[in-house]
This record gives structure tokens, C-alpha cells and sequence, in this order.
């Protein structure tokens, strides 16, 4: 009984990322050094971390021994190891570009060498640290075609000159001119010489970005950390807010508020600091490349981030609008590409940070650009079945709620109150569930497809119907008495599965059929009835 | 902001999207042509009392064991209990009766779930690997799966409780199809 013969497609020789312990073409190429600035970058950051110390000691007096100063004196250590494992960094690595390859070598005592074929790469990013940008370095983020682990890069090179970075990017993206030449096809319209800007930021945008889940965390963080750096330099931050209201006259249920209302406060101040230093100057623009189009966006303040996303990997767009807060029409817009993770922290695949639905939806349509354009087509509505699926979910969930919280207030665990928080539950969960049904549609409009749904986040989702793998009909047996069923259309790019929850059945079968053009075709019959 | 200032071209009626079918009876998927082998019922049962009667076992036994806990474990144990009866009584002959699969030199098809029916179709053009898979309980009985992944995380089709021969055959035939296929099936 031997294992399946069958062999995957992709095994080592074809992959578009290895490591290994030597190098992948032998052909002379010679090696180059990261950016030697990196040495005097890492000598300032150890001396820098060294001066929160100084000031402590020099200018607070505090006094000088272990059990005082050891946060600063921690501090001081992280940032000194930090740099010096560095410069062990910048010693060992070098880069070369090969013919085929983009390689590095790294490792101090084993050596390692990451290569990328450059057939394979998708993307050449570049972001810089505020250190990166007083000293004119740049780190150059290779990504090739897979998903590799969460938010990693085919391959890094941190950090090389800012000129090194720019002829880095345009060697690596314009392919052998042959081949470009070949992919040209589409986006050879005459006049794409100059740059095509699609939006710009607006600073008033931060309206957007102040509250949010986030805005709790961001001001526990700063809270926390304002009372630890005071208190290490001798103050005491909790008699100055003990001092700054008459907290005894606000009673138990004002003094709540009040401090619910400032560490609101101090979350929104952090929340929007974060997003204007994360996407000033945000320029997203479509600009002409040897191998057809790209998409580019730049943005930052302290940390600058320019990302290039190829337009030929380009296979839809979601414009997600969370529904707290669509009252004021805020809105995410992300493209659905190939070739990006959408793990990633620095989330590369949205193209305009959190801002206005106005702003979000024209965006999205020029990001498209086709025509007709499935942004802002009308969608067809959903069924009333879907509806009473989600009332039937809505009541059952509650009544499950409420039963649990009544058998234990029955037991004496809960207080007998207990089981009415289950009952006042129930009133949400219907309204939820018209909320949901409301936000869903789907149609199916020129090349592309477009679903929304979503209750939290109502995600529109317009995808091209020749970048659909797989697509699937769901039934279950509450669907299959409503007439319903879920069609899902499968892709390489971006969460992998966009679904048309609760479609009419007919209608399922037709949306899927215009889904995937000729995938089902072979398994449909006349229904000679 | 100018978001919108393409260059303007002649617009195209916009037609709804039932294509394909002009007029005449409705369309409608037909069921895949094969069923899976007889011994995947007994597949389905095995795997049901691995993971509904195994857990509602030891339920079953700190109950048995366990005064106080009594109170506590009576709703889960109930649960468990009518949850182990479904899969071993109705979900064998619930699946064998809806499974069912089909390849085509086009596509790979497949129609599965007691619950929840899933009826899904890759084209082989967009197929990456195929792989007859067997676990333990599979090799017991003689039984494989055939794997069908696409780039997409989740587009994969599982065509369960084939003939292991059978599934190995197939994932040859299918390799053979996939690789006479251009591109790089994203």
C-alpha cells in the first residue's frame, strides 16, 4: 500500500523562494555589502539609548544604583545589543543580482544563502525607519509569488542606500525587455508616459481614525507607559490626577465616566498621532512600469513606506464599511491581489487607510478602472427566506443564551436576573439579523463579480470572474427549506473565498454559472419539467 | 481628489448576468455521476464514534464516577449522547446516499455533506496538485481521499471514501492532465 504517486507541481526546482547553504547559480557575479552608514546608524541608536539614563542621573538626580535606574538601564541594553547585533548583521550579509536570481547571504556561523528567482517577483517595496531616513537608507522588501509566514518578505535587505534602493526596484520590476515587451498587450494604451494619481491625503481623514476597539488598548499602552517613565523619574503621577477633580463629589458611577471619558480621550489622541505619522502624505498613484502598470502608494511621516503592487496580479478590490460606524461613512478600501499577504501587519494590500466612503468608493471604481464598472452597479437584493434564516438564527441563539443563564440561575449560580440579560438579548439579535440581510447583494457586472455581505463589517467585494479557481453551491438543511443556497467563489488572491450568502436557489445556480464562465457548464442539464 | 477621470468610452449595456440561458426549461446541476464505494459507510461510522462516542465517554464516566458533578455534566452528557446516535445512525447512510464525485479531462466535481451539502467544481486548469490521501482508519478499510488543491487556500476538493486503487489511479491520470496544462493555475 504505497503513498499516492502523484507528485506536487511545485517542488524545489520551480519554487520562487530558497534557502540553502549555497548559492544558486555560480556564475561570478560579484557580492555587494549593505549600506556602510548602517555602522555610524548603529553607533548613534547605542548612544541614544544611553541618554534616557544620563538625563535620569545628570539632570533628575536620581540616584544612581541597579534598583532605581533598571528599566532605563534595560532600556539602555536593548538598544545597545539591538545595534550591535546589527553591525554583526551588516558584516556577515551580502547581495548580488544574478541573471535569474536575486540572492543573500547571511548567518554569522552558518552561512545561509536566500535566493528569489526574478521571474517570480511580484512586488519590490521599500519602507524606512525614521533612523533610515535622517541617514538616507532604505529597506528594499523582495516578494515573490507565495504566501510565505505571516508578514514575511521573500527577502529583506535592511538597509541599503536610498540610490542602491531606487536602481534596486527598477532593475528587479522591469523584466528582460523581450518579456516585456510580450506582457505589454494590455496596458500599451498610448499616453501612459506621466503618472496617474489616484488620491492624495487629506489630514482631516483622522476623524475617521480616532475610535475604534484599538482606542482601549492604544491608552492602556500610553497610560501605562506615562506612569512607569514618571514614576522612574521620581514623580508621582497618581496624586496629580487624585488632585486634578473633586473625585469624592462624583459619586461611584461619575467617577466611572469620567475616567472612561479620559482614557477615551488619551486612546483617540494616540489613535490619531498613530494614523497621521502611518499615512501622511499618502499619494496612491498608477504608474507605468517596463512590464505593464503598477499601483503605488506612498505614505508615512516618521516611517516612510512606498509599496508597488503589479497590476497584472490585480484581481479585485473590497470596500469594507464597518457598521457601528457607517452612520458616518467610514469605509477600508483593500485590493484583492495575488502575491500579498493579507496576514501581513503592515497590511499591503489596502490601498487608502481607514477614511470616508465618498473618498473610498470612487477610489476603488479608478483602481478597477473597468468598464462597465462594477463599483456602485446595483445588486440584486436577497431573498425574504434569507431574512427568516436570520431571525430563525437570531431567536435561536438567544433562546440557547437564555436557557444556559436560566438552568444556572435555576442552580443558584447566577443571580435570578440572570436570564432576562438572555432575553434583552433577543430584540439585538433580530435587529442584527435585518441589519445583516440588508448589507447583502450580489451581481455579476462585465468581467467581474461583486458580493456584499458582512454584519460587523459590510464588505463589497468585486472580483474578476476569470481569476474564480473553484466555485461552490452550499445547502443546508435549513437553506434547503427557505429555497436558499450560499454560492463561494474560490481565488489565489486575497482572502481566498468570496461568498454570496443566501441566494434565491435558481438564482444561486445562475450567479455561480456567470461566476466562473464555462466551469460548471459540463454538469448542467435542462430541466425537462 | 479626481478619482474619476479616465479617459470616457462608449458605455456597454449593462446586461444582467443570466447569460447563458436565454430562454427555454431552467438550467440545473445535474448530481456527479459516480457514488462513493460501499465501505465508506462503514468509514463514516468508525470516524463518528472516534469523535462523538469518544468524548461523550469520558463524560459518560466522570458522571458515572463523580457525584457532585452530576448536576453539571446531566445536559452535556443528553448532548453528547444524541449527538454520538446521529453520527453513527443517520450520518453513514445520509452521506453515502448524497456523496458522490466526478472527473472530466475538464473539471473535478464533487457533491458532499449530511447537513450541509456542498456541491464543488475546480477546472483542472486551475489544479495544482492532486493527491490520494489515507489516513489510518482509511488504510484499515482499504479507502482513500482524493485531494484536489487550487492556488486558492480554500479551494480545494476533498473527494472522500474512494477505492484506494482507485484514488491512486485517478491522482495519476489527473497529475498527467494537470501538467499538459499551461500556466501557473492562479
Amino acid at each position: 500500500m504505497s503513498e499516492s504517486p502523484a507528485a506536487p507541481r511545485d517542488v524545489a526546482p520551480d519554487a520562487a523562494v530558497v534557502e540553502a547553504d549555497r548559492p544558486a547559480t555560480d556564475d561570478g557575479t560579484p557580492w555587494s555589502r549593505l549600506a556602510p552608514r548602517m555602522i555610524a546608524v548603529d553607533l548613534a541608536r547605542s548612544l541614544l539609548s544611553l541618554a534616557p539614563t544620563a538625563v535620569a542621573v545628570g539632570v533628575f538626580g536620581v540616584e544612581a544604583s541597579w534598583s532605581t535606574l533598571w528599566p532605563l538601564l534595560l532600556i539602555a541594553a536593548w538598544g545597545v545589543l539591538g545595534a550591535a547585533r546589527d553591525a554583526v548583521r551588516w558584516a556577515v550579509t551580502r547581495y548580488r543580482v544574478t541573471d535569474e536570481y536575486v540572492e543573500r547571504r547571511s548567518g554569522l556561523l552558518v552561512r545561509r544563502y536566500r535566493s528569489v528567482r526574478r521571474d517570480r517577483i511580484r512586488s519590490v517595496d521599500t519602507t524606512a525607519r525614521l533612523r533610515h531616513r535622517l541617514s538616507g537608507l532604505r529597506i528594499v522588501l523582495v516578494g515573490a509569488g507565495q504566501q510565505l509566514a505571516a508578514g514575511e518578505s521573500a527577502l529583506a535587505l535592511d538597509a541599503v542606500a536610498r540610490r542602491d534602493a531606487e536602481l534596486l526596484r527598477a532593475v528587479l520590476l522591469d523584466r528582460a525587455p523581450a518579456l516585456a515587451a510580450a506582457d505589454q498587450g494590455a496596458g500599451a494604451d498610448a499616453g501612459q508616459d506621466a503618472e496617474h494619481v489616484i488620491a492624495r491625503f487629506r489630514p482631516w481623514w483622522v476623524v475617521y481614525n480616532l475610535l475604534s476597539i484599538w482606542s482601549f488598548v492604544t491608552a492602556a499602552g500610553l497610560l501605562w507607559g506615562a506612569y512607569w517613565l514618571l514614576d522612574t523619574f521620581g514623580l508621582d503621577p497618581v496624586a496629580w490626577v487624585e488632585g486634578l477633580l473633586p473625585w469624592e463629589r462624583l459619586g461611584r458611577a461619575g467617577t466611572v465616566l469620567v475616567g472612561l471619558a479620559l482614557v477615551l480621550a488619551v486612546g483617540a489622541v494616540g489613535m490619531g498621532a498613530n494614523y497621521l505619522a502611518a499615512s501622511w502624505g499618502l499619494e496612491l498613484a498608477r504608474v507605468p512600469g517596463e512590464g505593464g502598470t503598477h499601483l503605488r502608494s506612498r505614505q508615512g511621516l516618521l516611517t516612510t513606506r512606498e509599496v508597488s503592487r503589479d497590476d497584472r496580479r490585480l484581481r479585485g478590490i473590497t470596500v469594507s464599511e464597518p457598521v457601528l460606524w457607517r452612520w458616518m461613512g467610514m469605509a477600508d478600501t483593500s485590493v484583492i491581489t495575488t502575491g500579498l499577504s493579507i496576514w501581513s501587519a503592515s497590511q499591503p494590500a489596502a490601498v487608502l487607510p481607514r477614511g470616508p466612503a465618498s473618498v473610498a468608493w470612487p477610489v476603488a471604481s479608478a483602481v478597477l478602472a473597468a468598464d462597465p464598472d462594477p463599483i456602485g452597479a446595483p445588486l440584486r437584493r436577497h431573498p425574504a427566506g434569507a431574512l427568516r434564516r436570520r431571525l430563525w438564527w437570531a431567536t435561536a441563539t438567544a433562546a440557547i443564551v437564555t436557557g444556559a443563564l436560566a438552568w444556572l440561575a435555576a442552580t443558584a449560580v447566577l443571580p435570578a436576573w440572570a436570564p432576562w440579560v438572555g432575553a434583552a438579548l433577543w430584540p439585538v439579535a433580530l435587529l442584527a439579523a435585518v441589519v445583516a440581510h440588508r448589507a447583502l447583494g450580489h451581481a455579476v457586472v462585465g468581467d467581474y463579480v461583486v458580493v456584499r455581505s458582512g454584519l460587523v463589517a459590510r464588505a463589497t467585494s468585486a472580483l474578476r470572474r476569470d481569476a474564480v479557481s473553484t466555485i461552490a453551491l452550499r445547502e443546508s438543511v435549513l437553506q434547503r427549506r427557505l429555497g436558499l443556497r450560499t454560492v463561494a467563489a474560490m481565488t489565489a488572491a486575497g482572502w481566498g473565498r468570496y461568498d454570496a450568502p443566501d441566494v434565491e436557489a435558481d438564482e444561486a445556480l445562475r450567479f455561480a454559472v456567470a461566476a466562473a464562465p464555462g466551469v460548471l457548464d459540463p454538469f448542467l442539464v435542462r430541466d425537462d419539467g | 481628489m479626481d478619482p474619476t477621470s479616465r479617459t470616457p468610452s462608449p458605455p456597454r449595456p449593462v446586461e444582467p448576468h443570466d447569460q447563458s440561458p436565454p430562454d427555454g426549461p431552467p438550467l440545473r446541476l445535474r448530481p456527479p455521476t459516480h457514488r462513493v464505494d460501499p465501505r465508506a459507510r462503514r468509514w463514516w461510522l468508525l470516524r463518528g464514534l472516534a469523535a462523538a462516542g469518544a468524548p461523550t465517554l469520558v463524560v459518560g464516566a466522570v458522571w458515572w464516577l463523580w457525584e457532585p458533578a452530576r448536576p453539571w455534566l446531566a445536559v452535556p452528557l443528553v448532548l453528547g449522547v444524541l449527538w454520538t446516535a446521529a453520527r453513527v445512525l443517520v450520518e453513514p447512510r445520509l452521506r453515502y446516499a448524497v456523496h458522490r464525485w466526478e472527473t472530466t479531462d475538464l473539471a473535478v466535481y464533487g457533491l458532499s455533506g449530511w447537513l450541509v451539502r456542498e456541491w464543488r467544481v475546480a477546472p483542472l486548469s486551475r489544479v495544482q496538485t492532486v493527491d490520494a490521501v489515507r489516513g489510518p482508519l482509511e488504510q484499515l478499510l482499504g479507502l482513500a481521499t482524493l485531494r484536489v488543491t487550487t492556488a486558492s487556500s480554500s479551494g480545494a476538493i476533498s473527494l472522500r471514501g474512494l477505492d484506494a486503487e482507485l484514488a491512486a489511479e485517478l491522482a495519476e491520470r489527473l497529475t498527467a492532465v494537470t501538467e499538459r496544462t499551461p500556466g501557473d493555475a492562479t
